[in-house]
C-alpha cells in the first residue's frame, strides 16, 4: 500500500486534452520572458556574459524539459468530479494533490478564462471556501462544461445558509 | 449610538504635542549643544523632526475628515481628504475588538480601537476598521457593545460582569522572554542609540570603546568573547524590561458579555492592549515548542479562531499567553478548550518511513551544502578546506531529522483533532466541526515510501492545518473520520484501518 490511488478511488472525469496545450504554452511563455531577460543581459553586459551565458543554458534547458515532461504528467494525474455533497479534484504532477470540500463550505463560484484559455476554448473554474488555505481550482475544462459545472455548483451552494466557516 | 460621530477631540493636543517633541532633538543640537554640526548627528535629528511634523500634520487632517456611525447591523467609518472611502463592516460579522494605548494615548485618556471581521478582502486579508483614537470610557463601551452583533442593552453602570481569571503574569516568565536571539541584535540598536546620543554632545563613544579593546591587556579572541557577552547580557537585560514594560499586569480572562462569553488579554505598562475574542469564533488552540528552548520546555500559546487570520496572527490578536512553561501554557489551553482530553490523549506516531524521509532529505541537503563549499573553496578566495564543514553539518541535519520525526503525532479525540509536527514542535487541536475541506499531499519521493501529508483545511488561523507524512492508509482513515462520510463514496477499503476509526459514518 503506497499509492492513494489504492486507497481512494480518483475522480471522475479527466480534463481535455487540450489542457495539455494551454500547459505546454505557458511554460513556454515564462520561460521566454526569463531567456529573454538573459539573452538581453548576454548580449548587452559583455563582463557578465561568464555568469549569464550558462544560466541562459540553464534556463532554456529546463524550460524545454518542463515543457516536455509536464503537460502529459499533469495530464495523467489531473481528475475532476462535482457530486451533490462535495467538489472533489486530483492536481499536479510530481508532487499529487488530493483536494475535496464539501458544497455546504462553498462560499463562491467563479469561472476564469484567460486569453490562452480561451483560444483554446477552455476555462478554469474556481471554488472558494472560507479558508485562507486557498480556492479548489478545476482547470482545464471545456468552457461550456465549466458554465455547467458552475451554475450547477452555484445553485447548490445558494440553497446552503450561513457563512460557511 | 447612532449619528455620526468624531474621533476624540483630545487626538489634537496629542498631536500638537507630539509635533513639539519630534522637534526637540533638533533643537537640542542646534541650540544647547550649538558646536560641533557635523553631518552624522544633524541628519538623524532632521529626519525625526520632518517625519514627526509631517505626520502630526497627517493626523489632524486624518481627525477633521474621519466620522463612524453604529447602526444595528453596520459600523461605518468614512475617512480621507483626497482619497475618500466609506468602508462598513457588518456588526454580525465582528470577531475580535482590540484597544491600544501608546504612552500618549494613556496620558490623554485614549485608546486605538481595531475591529475585525470574519471576512476576507480581495487580497485575502481579514478586514478591520481602526477607530484611532477615542475617549477610554468609548472604547470600554465599543468592545462591550460591538462583539457578536449585540443589540441588548449594555448591563446596568455598577454591574460586573462574571470573568474566570485563566491566568495573570508570573515573573518565572521572564527568564523564558528575555534569553532571546533578538537579545544581541536590542543590544546593537542600543549601542547605535548611544552612540548618536553621544555624537550629539560630543563624544565618539565607538572611538572609546575600540581604545579601550586596544590598550586590554587579553589577547585578541578572548576580548572579542568579553564584548559579545557584555553586549549579549545588555541585550537580555533590555529584552527582558521590554518584556515586563509589555506584559506588566498581564490577565488572560474569559469574560461575560450580553451575548456570550469572550477569551480577554489586558497587559501593559506605558503601552497597554486589551483584546476580547469572542468564544463563538474559537476553533481551537496552538501550542509551540521551540527547538532552541526545548529543554526549558518553554510554550508559546495561541488560539485558533476565525477572523484572526495570518495578518492577525502576525499583529499577536491569537497570542493569549507569552512564552511560559510547559505546564501554564498546558493548563491554560486546557481551560480555553474547556476539554483537558485532546492535550493529554497520546498522540499516535508517524511510520518509521517518515524518519527515513527526514533523514534522506538531511543527508542530501547536507551533500549539496558541502558540494556546494568545495566549488567556492575552488573558485573563490575563500579557504580551500571549507568543504570539511560538511563533516559537521551532515551529523546536525541528521539530528534535526530525528528530532523533526519525534515531533510528528496525530490523533482523534472525541471532537478534536490533534497534530504535532515541526522543528518547533507545534501541536494543533482544532474542532473537526471547524474543518472545512481536507488535502492529500503526495510527491513521488512520498508515494515511494508509503507516505502522505493530510492538510485539513479551516476557516480559522493560518486557513490550513498539517499532519505530516502518514501512512497512506492511515491518512484516508484519519481525514474520513475527521469530516465524517467526506471520503467515504471515493474509499477503495471503507473499515477501520491502521488503529484510526472510521468514526460514526453517517450515510
Amino acid at each position: 500500500m503506497a499509492d492513494l490511488t489504492e486507497v481512494l478511488t480518483p475522480p471522475r472525469h479527466r480534463v481535455e486534452r487540450r489542457a495539455m496545450g494551454w500547459w505546454a504554452l505557458r511554460t513556454a511563455a515564462t520561460t521566454a520572458v526569463a531567456g529573454g531577460v538573459l539573452l538581453a543581459g548576454y548580449l548587452l553586459i559583455t563582463p557578465w556574459r561568464p555568469w549569464t551565458g550558462p544560466a541562459l543554458l540553464v534556463v532554456l534547458g529546463l524550460g524545454l524539459a518542463h515543457l516536455l515532461v509536464t503537460p502529459p504528467w499533469r495530464y495523467a494525474v489531473h481528475r475532476w468530479e462535482v457530486t451533490d455533497e462535495a467538489v472533489y479534484v486530483r492536481t499536479g504532477w510530481f508532487v499529487r494533490e488530493w483536494r475535496i470540500a464539501p458544497l455546504s463550505r462553498v462560499q463562491t463560484v467563479d469561472t476564469v478564462r484567460g486569453p490562452v484559455q480561451q483560444a483554446l476554448g477552455l476555462a478554469t473554474v474556481t471554488v472558494t471556501t472560507a479558508s485562507a488555505a486557498g480556492p479548489v481550482t478545476l482547470v482545464g475544462l471545456d468552457q461550456h462544461t465549466a458554465r455547467r459545472v458552475a451554475g450547477e455548483l452555484s445553485a447548490i451552494t445558494a440553497r446552503t445558509r450561513g457563512d460557511a466557516t | 449610538m447612532s449619528g455620526w460621530a468624531r474621533l476624540d477631540p483630545r487626538v489634537i493636543w496629542v498631536d500638537l504635542a507630539r509635533m513639539a517633541l519630534s522637534l526637540v532633538p533638533l533643537f537640542a543640537t542646534t541650540v544647547l549643544f550649538g558646536g560641533e554640526l557635523t553631518g552624522s548627528v544633524l541628519w538623524p535629528a532632521a529626519i525625526i523632526a520632518v517625519t514627526g511634523v509631517l505626520a502630526s500634520v497627517g493626523d489632524l487632517l486624518r481627525w477633521v475628515k474621519t466620522r463612524y456611525r453604529i447602526t444595528d447591523e453596520l459600523l461605518e467609518v468614512r475617512t480621507g481628504l483626497l482619497v475618500r472611502s466609506h468602508r462598513t463592516i457588518r456588526r454580525d460579522r465582528i470577531r475580535s475588538v482590540e484597544a491600544t494605548a501608546k504612552l500618549r494615548h494613556r496620558l490623554a485618556g485614549l485608546r486605538v480601537v481595531t475591529i475585525r471581521a470574519g471576512d476576507r478582502t480581495a487580497t485575502g486579508e481579514v478586514a478591520s476598521l481602526r477607530l484611532d483614537a477615542v475617549s477610554a470610557p468609548t472604547a470600554e463601551e465599543l468592545q462591550t457593545e460591538l462583539p457578536a452583533g449585540s443589540r441588548t442593552a449594555t448591563p446596568a453602570a455598577g454591574q460586573v460582569p462574571g470573568e474566570t481569571v485563566l491566568a495573570t503574569f508570573r515573573w518565572q516568565w521572564l527568564p523564558y522572554n528575555a534569553f532571546t536571539v533578538w537579545a544581541l541584535l536590542s543590544a546593537a540598536g542600543l549601542g547605535w542609540g548611544a552612540h548618536w546620543l553621544g555624537g550629539m554632545v560630543g563624544l565618539d563613544l565607538f572611538g572609546s570603546v575600540l581604545e579601550a579593546a586596544r590598550r586590554s591587556p587579553l589577547p585578541l579572541a578572548p576580548t572579542i568573547t568579553l564584548a559579545v557577552l557584555i553586549a549579549g547580557a545588555l541585550g537580555v537585560v533590555a529584552v527582558g524590561v521590554a518584556f515586563v514594560a509589555e506584559q506588566w499586569q498581564f490577565r488572560l480572562v474569559r469574560a461575560d458579555t450580553p451575548t456570550g462569553t469572550v477569551l480577554r488579554t489586558s497587559h501593559g505598562l506605558f503601552r497597554t492592549r486589551r483584546v476580547d475574542r469572542d468564544d463563538g469564533r474559537l476553533r481551537g488552540v496552538e501550542l509551540r515548542r521551540p527547538l532552541l528552548w526545548r529543554w526549558t520546555t518553554a510554550t508559546e500559546t495561541s488560539v485558533v479562531s476565525t477572523g484572526l487570520g495570518a495578518a492577525g496572527m502576525l499583529a499577536g490578536g491569537a497570542t493569549v499567553l507569552p512564552k511560559a512553561p510547559a505546564a501554564d501554557a498546558r493548563r491554560v489551553a486546557e481551560q480555553i478548550l474547556g476539554d483537558p482530553a485532546p492535550l493529554r490523549a497520546p498522540l499516535t506516531r508517524h511510520p518509521l518511513a517518515a524518519l527515513r524521509r527526514r533523514l534522506g532529505w538531511a543527508v542530501a541537503l547536507g551533500a549539496a551544502l558541502t558540494g556546494l563549499a568545495w566549488w567556492l573553496g575552488r573558485v573563490t578566495a575563500l579557504p580551500e578546506r571549507l568543504w570539511l564543514a560538511g563533516g559537521v553539518l551532515v551529523p546536525v541535519a541528521l539530528g534535526l531529522a530525528l528530532l523533526a520525526y519525534r515531533s510528528l503525532g496525530h490523533a482523534l479525540v472525541g471532537p478534536h483533532l490533534v497534530t504535532s509536527a515541526g522543528l518547533n514542535r507545534t501541536t494543533v487541536v482544532l474542532r473537526r466541526g471547524a474543518v472545512i475541506g481536507v488535502t492529500l499531499r503526495q510527491s513521488v519521493l512520498q508515494r515511494r515510501l508509503g507516505l502522505v501529508t493530510l492538510r485539513a483545511t479551516t476557516a480559522a488561523g493560518q486557513g490550513s492545518y498539517a499532519a505530516p507524512d502518514l501512512a497512506t492508509a492511515d491518512g484516508v482513515a484519519l481525514a474520513d473520520a475527521t469530516v465524517p462520510g467526506l471520503l467515504t463514496p471515493y474509499r477503495a477499503v471503507p473499515a477501520t484501518v491502521g488503529g484510526v476509526l472510521a468514526a460514526d459514518v453517517t450515510r
